[in-house]
């Protein structure tokens, strides 16, 4: 029996997974979307590598797991490994990209960039308080555009006078953008600009006074985005490489962080027919009323975390 | 003074000076000292229920404060000066508090130059007519002398806590050095608080590697010393083993250096004048963590705080030069513990392996 490892990136918007062997090779990935339900996603997520994965010849012998919603789906599959979604993408990138200097990543509500020089990162940038720019606000124009985020690319390509699109904020953003409509400009300008807009929002904001070095690998959902793609390409004047796994840098980086951390669980798919909930209960201890929460399994409480002092801790 | 009317005053919980705040109070001054309670969430609801929206966070905490003081039975209030908008935060937090219908009396300092003797002596018997100057004096720089000793203490704790190898006994000693302080009645009882916490905490085994990683924390002056406000940043990033450095606090503010002229002096090259309160102090620390080989800085404030807004580009310039990856932290009333959770584990796993590697 083989060594087998699993990786779990679960974010606002979609929910990535992988099983890489221990030559850091994928045997199964898999990609949906999270539509607000963590545990819910995650179960399905399961099945579905399942389904794709030899069980006679491999066995999971470490899980890791990513992304927002990490320490919830760490509970509920018993993970070995739960890493913040930074260093995740980090290491993930520059397992496969052993050059790159510089990682820019877009996802559905947050932005980062990593600068890396000899193979770890030595500075990251994270957006705070404001998701201006992130893959939310591209599917939210594209909705009120009438297209699929998917198609948003091939649009922005066909484009030759994109139109200027305010970037520095996303509300002034789609008040322009919405003025601009009514102006009678062509839908592939218009989208061309947004996705100017995205990739001068991102520069400014989280790239600002970094010091964006080639090679320049980008990825998380946006990068799927052509346009986008082309905007970096055009503004940074060097290439912009985009991974086709891209989408599963964070799930690989965990997997990765699973196999080279010393704790091994085995993993069996069991979780699918398992019922896991959250409650929240406040804390009386003080006025603070921490929100703590509780997972459960069935009836039994597996973890809880958000108490700030001893008075909120619950028992299994 | 049995019998006779003592103000209660309070002002707003801040970091752990509140052991000074009540020894200066009752030892100098012979007023009551009102504890206002521990800074909680509900503080911060208060105080951003009746703050303007864009005022900074620190605004909103001190008015939350206050309010809470009032109901504790309060009936002075005392707010400081400042050269940022701190300088109107008296101003704008007694009319605040007098349109909901509370009554007390406002000592602000804005309205008074502290420079001046007259003006000092004012405000002394403002607070209570009977005090007299000299014993005022002998009492005051006594409580000044526990300002200097709880900022000691607590960048001694935060240098160390996180090795600590007895399981807690560091902790232990440093509460009970802040009880200690607390409660201290005299200038003996602060002496032995300090040296019973200085023994105690020199007693515990600690578990630290040659060359643990450490990081330089500068900043707004309120967020960056303040557990509640900057989410206990220190103490997060101290448990994951890191030595944690802040220079940032009223005795390297005020009392050890007076002026920041001669510290401008070591950053000509990257600033040539003040930039606001903090900024000299801030660019200058962030200069020496960088120069003595700090593994990383992480630089706070809340948001909208333009004076360190404008630091931030010094900053960066300072992480180009020396090759030091800086954190750049920004608080509001509504900033939640998980993403900053996420931000300093990244930062951790970064300057971690960078060391490993360089």
């Amino acid at each position: 029996m083989e060594q087998a490892f699993l990786g779990v990136d679960v974010g606002s918007i979609s929910t990535k997974g992988v099983i890489i062997d221990k030559d850091n090779r994928i045997l199964s990935s898999q990609y949906i979307w999270t539509q607000g339900d963590p545990i819910g996603a995650v179960k399905e997520l399961v099945g579905l590598l399942e389904g794709q994965f030899d069980k006679s010849r491999y066995q999971i012998a470490a899980t890791g797991t990513t992304g927002s919603a990490r320490k919830l789906v760490g509970a509920i599959l018993g993970a070995t490994m739960v890493k913040n979604e930074i260093t995740a993408h980090a290491v993930g990138t520059t397992t496969f990209y052993p050059d790159v200097r510089t990682i820019l990543e877009i996802g559905g509500q947050d932005s980062k960039i990593i600068l890396v020089e000899n193979g770890v990162a030595v500075d990251y940038a994270m957006n705070t308080l404001c998701a201006a720019g992130t893959g939310a606000f591209l599917s939210s124009q594209a909705k009120r555009l009438g297209i699929e985020v998917e198609e948003i690319g091939d649009y922005a390509l066909r484009s030759s006078h994109p139109t200027q699109i305010a970037a520095r904020c996303t509300v002034f953003a789609e008040s322009d953008l919405v003025h601009k409509i009514q102006m009678g400009h062509p839908k592939e300008d218009i989208i061309a600009g947004v996705c100017n807009a995205v990739a001068a929002n991102y520069l400014n904001n989280v790239g600002k006074g970094k010091k964006i070095v080639s090679p320049v690998v980008f990825q998380g959902g946006v990068s799927k985005n052509k346009g986008v793609v082309a905007a970096f390409e055009r503004t940074l004047g060097c290439p912009v490489i985009v991974d086709p796994n891209g989408h599963l840098m964070g799930a690989l980086g965990v997997a990765i962080l699973a196999r080279k951390g010393s704790k091994r669980q085995i993993f069996d798919f069991s979780v699918e027919n398992m019922d896991f909930c959250t409650r929240e209960s406040s804390c009386g201890g003080c006025s603070n009323h921490c929100e703590i929460i509780c997972v459960y399994r069935g009836d039994q409480m597996i973890d809880s975390w958000g108490n700030r002092c001893e008075r909120g801790a619950r028992v299994r | 003074m049995a019998g006779a009317v003592r103000r209660k005053i309070a002002f707003p919980r801040y970091a752990e000076y509140h052991c000074a705040f009540r020894y200066i109070a009752e030892q100098a001054l012979g007023v009551q000292y009102i504890l206002p309670p521990p800074l909680t969430r509900h503080t911060m609801e208060l105080g951003a229920k009746y703050s303007p929206e864009f005022v900074c966070t620190p605004f909103k905490t001190c008015l939350g404060s206050m309010i809470e003081a009032l109901e504790a039975g309060a009936d002075t209030l005392f707010m400081t000066h400042g050269l940022c908008r701190l300088g109107y935060y008296g101003e704008l937090l007694e009319q605040i508090l007098r349109d909901l219908g509370y009554q007390f009396d406002f000592i602000n300092l804005s309205d008074y130059d502290m420079s001046k003797k007259k003006d000092l002596i004012k405000v002394v018997r403002r607070f209570n007519p009977k005090v007299n100057p000299a014993r005022f004096l002998t009492q005051f720089m006594e409580g000044a002398r526990m300002v200097e000793y709880l900022d000691e203490i607590t960048a001694e704790y935060y240098r160390n806590c996180g090795f600590d190898a007895s399981g807690g006994d560091y902790k232990r000693a440093y509460q009970n050095f802040l009880n200690d302080m607390y409660t201290a009645q005299n200038r003996a009882d602060v002496e032995n608080g300090y040296r019973r916490a200085r023994s105690a905490m020199q007693a515990v085994p600690l578990d630290k590697p040659e060359r643990p990683l450490r990081v330089g924390i500068a900043g707004e002056f309120y967020t960056v010393m303040d557990a509640f406000s900057n989410l206990e940043l220190e103490q997060k990033l101290a448990d994951m083993r890191v030595e944690v450095h802040r220079w940032m606090n009223v005795t390297n503010q005020f009392m050890h250096y007076k002026s920041h002229r001669n510290m401008r002096v070591k950053i000509m090259d990257l600033c040539q004048y003040e930039m606001g309160p903090t900024a000299a102090a801030n660019i200058w620390w962030a200069k020496r963590c960088a120069e003595r080989n700090f593994d990383g800085i992480v630089h706070i404030k809340s948001a909208s705080c333009t004076p360190e807004i404008d630091v931030m580009p010094v900053l960066q310039t300072i992480s180009r030069d020396y090759k030091i990856p800086v954190l750049y932290l920004t608080y509001d009333a509504q900033t939640s513990d998980v993403g900053l959770q996420t931000r300093l584990e990244a930062f951790y796993d970064m300057i971690d392996m960078r060391k490993k590697v360089l």
